[in-house]
């Protein structure tokens, strides 16, 4: 199981690419590299496409809505279904207009209790602080797993098992466990995102640590290195880059655990809040506005992560 | 390094393990049979409590001797005996301070429920797992092959394409889930469209690199053969992307259900197991809600293992 | 401890302590289902000074011997000391470089980085070690290189940047496993003379483990040639080829007759 497991959530890690081959006299940092054309114009195509597929769909969505509004004696200010279809208070899929409309109501006042920037920001916050939880965690737990054969025996099954497992279906009840025990806020939310994170971040650690191919621990061994010495010179930089590969994973999955953290407790603010809210009003367009930030701030998560890993694993090939 | 017998250890490391795992079972049953087990008086508590603890210790201790050597049982027993102890000692230790089941029930309780439910659960499976899930995840998949054969034949989709799927695997699905069921509605079909659009884009990454992984080598034969485009992909291409695809299918697999479950806490019909744990962990029913948690959990592991085995079967000589 | 490293004519082998001595050593692994016999009564003593190799066909205990003598592994049976104790306490003494078949360079430390790591483990003063590591770098002829970082260099530059990281420390003596293995005849030619080079500047008693003969022949004093199943000594061939050496000691008829030796021993044991 271990060993099924495990490849998945190290996608190219370590080694150097595309080192120069040939001769010795070759100067340095001449990695040959094909330079491709821009992808640029592809995606605006694809975006472009997407958007003249999304009118009819609208419309044919809202269609239904509207001829049922029109039969109730509602006054639309418009005719036809196929006219009202973009004029729907509550449509099924909202109208570029409508999306826009919701789109600067919620983000007017970027830092304003019901403004989406501001919970993005508190969702974002608790993630990030339970994604430096997990890794805290994380790592200490890795060191124990790669330092005792009987401690990896007995657990590192069961991390693995974790992995094909939906943990998040314990987030509604961890929150409201938290909120029992007193804890409240921000805090539980993080709890949550870190216990979610924890998982693929230790995995990836434990598999960092052991990733020194048998030469370099041989030539620590030549040098009497100490195992403190060894630990911070040789097995902590070489788990660096898986550490961030599974943060990157676990960066995503914590985001939703936060938000359905927040959705299964009494929340003052974050994403998920407001989308509690919303599904209640049937608020569909806020609902798009909020998917569209979520989405942001899945996106800028793995970003800002994919920063770090560049700012502290300097020594690697820009890919 | 001197070679001991092994047998001698290993007969300690049963005894440990069978004393320990006799000793908190008996704990439990001795406990079962008072009804209120926390009115023995002030003293018991702290007693109790380090029973348990002694107990764990003598455990760990048969764990750590089970797990030495490189023979099957000191690969399987170590994790096997951690869970079934740690199940032991909450259960004692739940009964010991008469914990309500309304805050963590303890393991027999989780049974029973297991076994109350069980149409339910079994209904809530059939849902979650078969409809959504599963369906869900082979839409996606064939969809995420189709467009990674078409992307790799028109190169300007593959441009325009992939960095959009790259962009869209960060973006959590909870920010989907409202938006789509708003759109669909309530029934299952919502959360298999959910399912199928996170299982397509790993796929759909996966498959266009598998595709390209072809060794330059393995073309120019296929090239010195004069082999037309379609025996290349049959023998040379496809061959060399299918364990390329088997990764993201192991990946996606797992996250087929984990997002069904999630997809559900937006809104369902009244089934599915997100539903049973979001409902059942407003009314306080926490044995309901672990008993969800076990069954999914025990789908997960279950669909990632047959996954594995069909990986395992189609590409021979891999591990 | 720390030996200079002033270019200074290189002494021939002297009478009087060995610097390593092999006496009836034995070395047998445990596989599933029995054990094998990588080393069986080996004997050796290597002076200071000398330039050994060892040479033979994989599994005839040319590594297992080495990694012996480096306190990588522990004998089953026999005598082994290294400096004039175990092995384990010349290990611990540090009197011993060790460079490996592959550069086995740590991927986020430069190429100064890397040559200073030995220092730093071995915590010589703070600041002297940049200015060792620069010497060693211009050693080995890679002094503009100090910034690069591993995946930047060709492997012939990373296994010498491995060399100069191995003499960093100063050590007496030299362990190098193939080094020069996975490259290219050329590489491997412009090496071999570089090592020569260094050799003879630094006056170091280097063991060096091939699978070349033309190699083994160009660069030793001495030949040990061992066989497989079991790993034995099969002989061993004093090189009479003129200090210092070049690409004309390859032309030198000796230089035939020598490698022609060596093959026979070879094809002896394989028999």
């Amino acid at each position: 199981m271990s060993e099924g497991g495990s490849g998945k959530w190290v996608v190219g890690s370590g080694n150097g690419q595309g080192r120069v081959q040939g001769m010795t006299t070759l100067p340095a940092s001449t990695p040959r590299r094909v330079r491709r054309p821009s992808n640029l114009l592809p995606m605006l195509a694809v975006a472009v496409f997407a958007a003249l597929i999304y009118w009819p769909v609208m419309l044919f969505a809202n269609q239904g809505a509207a001829q049922k509004a029109l039969d109730s004696g509602a006054d639309l200010g418009c005719k036809t279904a196929l006219a009202c279809a973009t004029q729907l208070r509550n449509p099924v899929i909202p109208a570029p207009g409508q999306f826009w409309v919701g789109m600067r109501s919620l983000s007017a006042q970027p830092f304003s209790a019901t403004a989406a920037p501001y919970n993005a920001l508190v969702t974002g916050g608790e993630t990030l602080l339970g994604l430096g939880l997990a890794v805290v965690v994380g790592l200490a737990l890795a060191t124990l797993l790669v330092r005792s054969r009987s401690f990896e025996r007995a657990t590192l099954p069961w991390l693995v098992a974790s992995q094909t497992v939906p943990v998040v279906a314990l987030a509604p009840m961890l929150a409201v466990l938290l909120g029992q025990a007193g804890v409240q806020g921000f805090l539980p939310k993080a709890l949550i995102a870190a216990y979610i994170a924890f998982f693929p971040v230790t995995i990836g650690m434990a598999q960092g640590l052991r990733s020194p191919d048998p030469l370099q621990r041989d030539l620590m061994q030549t040098y009497r290195a100490s195992g403190p010495q060894t630990f911070l010179l040789l097995q902590l930089p070489a788990s660096l880059p898986y550490l961030f590969t599974s943060l990157k994973v676990a960066a995503t999955a914590a985001l939703v655990g936060s938000i359905v953290a927040e959705i299964s407790t009494i929340s003052f603010s974050g994403l998920g809040k407001m989308l509690a809210e919303n599904s209640r009003a049937s608020d569909t367009v806020a609902l798009w506005v909020i998917m569209v930030y979520g989405a942001a701030l899945g996106i800028a998560l793995v970003a800002l992560i994919g920063l770090l890993e560049r700012a502290v694993t300097r020594w690697r090939p820009v890919a | 390094m001197s070679l001991e017998r092994p047998v001698p250890r290993l007969a300690g490391a049963w005894g440990a393990l069978g004393l320990s795992g006799l000793g908190l079972a008996g704990l439990s049953l001795l406990l079962a049979r008072q009804e209120a087990p926390a009115q023995l008086g002030p003293a018991q508590p702290g007693l109790w409590l380090v029973g348990i603890t002694a107990l764990l210790l003598l455990g760990a201790v048969g764990i750590r001797q089970s797990a030495q050597g490189e023979g099957h049982p000191a690969r399987t027993v170590p994790a096997a005996a951690t869970l079934i102890l740690l199940v032991l000692a909450a259960e004692a230790a739940l009964r010991a301070y008469a914990v309500p089941t309304g805050l963590i029930p303890t393991p027999s309780k989780v049974l029973e429920a297991l076994w109350a439910a069980r149409t339910v659960l079994w209904r809530d499976a059939l849902t979650t797992f078969v409809y959504e899930a599963l369906l869900g995840f082979v839409i996606g998949t064939l969809l995420g092959l189709g467009l990674a054969l078409l992307s790799v034949r028109l190169r300007f989709l593959e441009r325009g394409l992939l960095p959009y799927a790259a962009l869209l695997s960060s973006v959590p699905i909870v920010a989907l889930a409202p938006v789509v069921i708003k759109a669909v509605g309530l029934g299952v079909a919502s959360k298999t469209i959910i399912v199928a659009v996170t299982v397509l884009f790993p796929v759909l990454i996966n498959a266009v690199r598998g595709l390209h992984s072809a060794q330059s080598m393995h073309l120019d034969l296929m090239h010195s053969y004069a082999a037309s485009a379609a025996q290349t992909f049959r023998d040379v291409r496809w061959p060399s992307a299918l364990p390329f695809v088997f990764t993201a299918l192991r990946v996606a697999a797992p996250l087929s259900l984990i997002n069904a479950i999630v997809a559900e806490f937006f809104g369902t019909e009244g089934r599915g197991l997100g539903f049973r744990i979001q409902i059942e962990v407003g009314k306080f029913g926490l044995d309901v809600v672990w008993a969800a948690i076990v069954v999914a959990s025990v789908l997960g592991i279950s669909f990632y293992l047959v996954i594995s085995l069909i990986e395992r079967r189609i590409l021979p000589g891999r591990r | 401890m720390t030996h200079s490293l002033l270019p200074t004519s290189h002494s021939p082998p002297h009478s009087g302590p060995p610097i390593v001595s092999v006496r009836d050593l034995g070395m047998i692994f445990p596989v599933p289902g029995g054990q094998t016999v990588a080393l069986q009564d080996a004997n050796l003593e290597i002076m200071p000074g000398e330039f050994i190799s060892l040479i033979g066909p994989s599994g005839c205990g040319k590594t297992t011997l080495l990694r012996l003598m480096a306190d990588l592994i522990s004998p089953t049976s026999g005598q082994l000391t290294v400096n004039g104790g175990t092995p384990r306490q010349a290990r611990e003494a540090r009197s011993y470089g060790y460079v490996f078949q592959a550069p086995a360079l740590m991927e986020w430390r430069n190429v100064l980085g890397n040559v200073r790591l030995p220092l730093d483990v071995m915590n010589t003063p703070k600041d002297s070690r940049a200015a060792r590591a620069r010497e060693m770098l211009r050693l080995v002829g890679l002094e503009k290189f100090e910034r690069s970082y591993p995946w930047q260099l060709s492997g012939g530059m990373q296994q010498r940047v491995s060399i100069a990281r191995a003499l960093a420390p100063g050590p007496a003596l030299l362990f190098m496993d193939e080094p020069f293995g996975a490259l290219d005849e050329i590489t491997r030619e412009n090496l071999n003379l570089e090592l020569l080079r260094l050799w003879r500047e630094t006056g170091k008693t280097v063991v060096f483990v091939t699978h070349s003969i033309s190699e083994a022949v160009f660069l030793s004093s001495r030949v040990v040639v061992m066989t497989a199943r079991p790993g034995k000594i099969e002989g061993i061939v004093n090189i009479d080829l003129p200090q210092p050496r070049g690409e004309e000691s390859r032309e030198d008829p000796r230089f035939f007759q020598y490698a022609t030796e060596i093959r026979e021993l070879l094809r002896r044991g394989h028999e």
